[in-house]
């Protein structure tokens, strides 16, 4: 029953005109992106790269698909949240509100079933959504701006990856992305299964990453304790693999912080939806 | 009648937070039953159909269905239900079809396409079938709800208001539907209506419910029967001279003429055909003889006591 219910789910998110507006959105914006890097791209670079000529020389294709990769990656993975929670937020109480939660619950399927085809659901659009954004940032950006060494500039200082030494970083970085929106979609999945109406989650699911996203950047003492447990400060985890070397103890760290978030929101998901009365 | 109980249900109560929604409903559906299920609105109907179908969890009492916990074999037992609960809600961005193929994956039984052909052709949705949901009128909406319960065979069938939005002709077409799944396939259907009539016509044995509790249950005729009704008798002519042979033949019996050609008189149900016999042989010409207490007179005093 939870395969032809997972089954339903896509059928259902196929036929859904907003399950497009997330790959229309993601598709423009790197368009975008990628227009305005090859219109304007290398002033933007020397603008970077302008307080390190006086001690290195640069040389080479810098304004590359790499970098462009890096570009979008930073650019979209704030943007990229609300495009899930616009689908994810809407599983379950998208249901509800339209009353096809009632027609579905009176049949032989039970409600962690239910939750789970969804979770299945949402993983598998997140899953080509970070997919899409990877084709085009990367392929499409390495067809238009060809391949070359990647120029990243963290909080260390600046650090050179040979062009060789790029691809494995973004496929787990690509990896740690997606468990990273995943978070979101059980965190929108988890407020669905409390509300009976669309935007409530969607809108809840912003919030909760707006407020932690801001304790987590105040520089204040009372919050050193939660903050490294907060799943927004290990959105951006996928970064640390374009440092040199890779703190792999971090990112690990980060992984399970994450991990344990999916568990828990689904947890929580399941629990309420299970003792929730179907009144709508 | 087979007097195998289908559904049993034992002191069921429901609260939301302080509000008690249903306090002490009990009744039993038999197997093949056209089951009435009547209240006023508030009178705790849909709470305790949404129990019977495992939407929402009763605070206490007993909710068997064939035989088995219904908590316990939840899908085991909903398996073999179909069921509408207020309005039947689709997915709008979808068609007809893909709608019911959606509900039929879940229905735990294998539905071909075969069947869900003839199944909306039963409807009368066979020509539209593509469109998509959200373009639907209200009755085609109602009508592709009773597909949706239908089409995976079900033992019990369970209709919340089914006629709601239809025009009359679908209203008869349900009623129709609804006698055909009893008489000719055996089907228990469980039926709550505000159209009292529409019970009167198709339920042999129902439930009132008021302020969530049970107040009356039991055979439609018996029921009604039971109850004094006022019969409207229309004759020929000669009104004052049946006036006074009823006196004389009922005397216990109030008797008023209302015109030239019309008497009406209370009387129990079922001694009706006596007075029409009594009538007859007396060599009155009688035209109709209606009995103007209906269900609704019968739940409103249900109801109100």
């Amino acid at each position: 029953m939870l395969w032809k219910n997972t089954y339903n789910e896509f059928v259902k998110i196929l036929a859904k005109p907003r399950s497009y507006i997330g790959l229309a959105a993601l598709t423009l914006l790197i368009l975008i992106i990628l227009f305005a890097m090859k219109a304007d791209g290398r002033m933007y670079i020397s603008f970077v790269t302008a307080s390190f000529e006086q001690t290195l020389s640069f040389n080479g294709n810098i304004l590359n698909g790499n970098l462009i990769a890096f570009i979008v990656l930073q650019m979209l993975i704030v943007h990229i949240p609300l495009l899930v929670a616009l689908v994810t937020g809407d599983l379950l109480s998208g249901e509800a509100a339209m009353g096809t939660l009632r027609m579905l619950l009176t049949k032989p399927i039970s409600r962690s079933q239910v939750v789970y085809s969804k979770l299945i659901a949402a993983a598998v659009y997140t899953l080509i959504l970070v997919v899409w954004m990877g084709f085009l940032a990367l392929i499409v950006g390495r067809w238009v701006f060809g391949t070359g060494d990647l120029i990243v500039l963290n909080s260390d200082g600046l650090v050179i990856l040979n062009y060789a030494d790029i691809l494995w970083r973004y496929g787990l970085a690509f990896l740690v992305a997606y468990l990273a929106l995943m978070t979101i979609a059980t965190l929108s999945i988890a407020f669905s299964a409390f509300a009976d109406n669309s935007i409530g989650p969607i809108v809840s699911t912003m919030a909760v990453i707006i407020l932690f996203t801001i304790i987590g950047s105040l520089d204040v003492s009372v919050f050193d304790y939660i903050k490294p447990w907060l799943f927004t400060t290990h959105m951006a985890s996928w970064r640390s693999f374009f440092n040199d070397p890779v703190p792999w103890k971090a990112i690990w760290e980060s992984v399970w912080i994450l991990l344990a978030h999916n568990v828990v929101f689904v947890s929580l998901a399941i629990f309420q939806f299970k003792r929730k009365d179907i009144t709508s | 009648m087979n007097q195998e109980p289908i559904i049993e249900i034992k002191g069921l109560q429901k609260q939301f937070g302080s509000f008690t929604a249903v306090k002490d409903v009990s009744f039993t559906v038999r197997k093949g039953d056209v089951f009435g299920f009547l209240g006023p609105n508030g009178a705790g109907k849909s709470t305790t159909m949404r129990c019977m179908l495992s939407l929402i969890k009763p605070n206490a009492g007993q909710i068997h269905i064939f035989g088995k916990n219904l908590f316990e074999f939840r899908n085991e037992i909903l398996t073999q239900v179909g069921s509408i609960v207020e309005k039947p809600d689709f997915y709008k961005y979808l068609s007809a079809r893909k709608n019911l193929e959606i509900f039929a994956r879940i229905s735990g039984t294998a539905v071909s396409t075969k069947t869900i052909n003839e199944t909306l052709d039963f409807v009368g949705l066979s020509g539209r079938d593509r469109d998509k949901v959200g373009g639907f009128s209200h009755g085609m909406r109602q009508r592709l709800g009773i597909a949706q319960t239908l089409l995976h065979q079900p033992e019990l069938i369970i209709l919340d208001e089914p006629t709601t939005g239809l025009d009359p002709q679908g209203i008869i077409e349900v009623r129709d539907l609804i006698l055909r799944l009893k008489n000719e396939q055996n089907k228990t259907v469980i039926l709550s209506s505000h159209q009292l009539a529409e019970i009167e016509h198709v339920a042999n044995r129902m439930v009132i419910i008021n302020k969530g509790k049970t107040i009356i249950e039991g055979s439609v005729s018996e029921l009604m029967n039971a109850q004094e009704t006022l019969l409207s008798i229309e004759l020929q002519e000669r009104s004052q001279d049946a006036f006074e042979f009823l006196q004389k033949q009922f005397s216990a019996l109030k008797v008023e003429v209302i015109s030239p050609k019309t008497l009406e008189m209370n009387v129990e149900r079922n001694m009706i055909p006596a007075v029409n016999a009594a009538l007859v042989n007396a060599g009155f010409a009688v035209v109709a003889l209606e009995p103007k207490r209906t269900l609704e007179d019968f739940f409103i005093q249900m109801t109100q006591s």
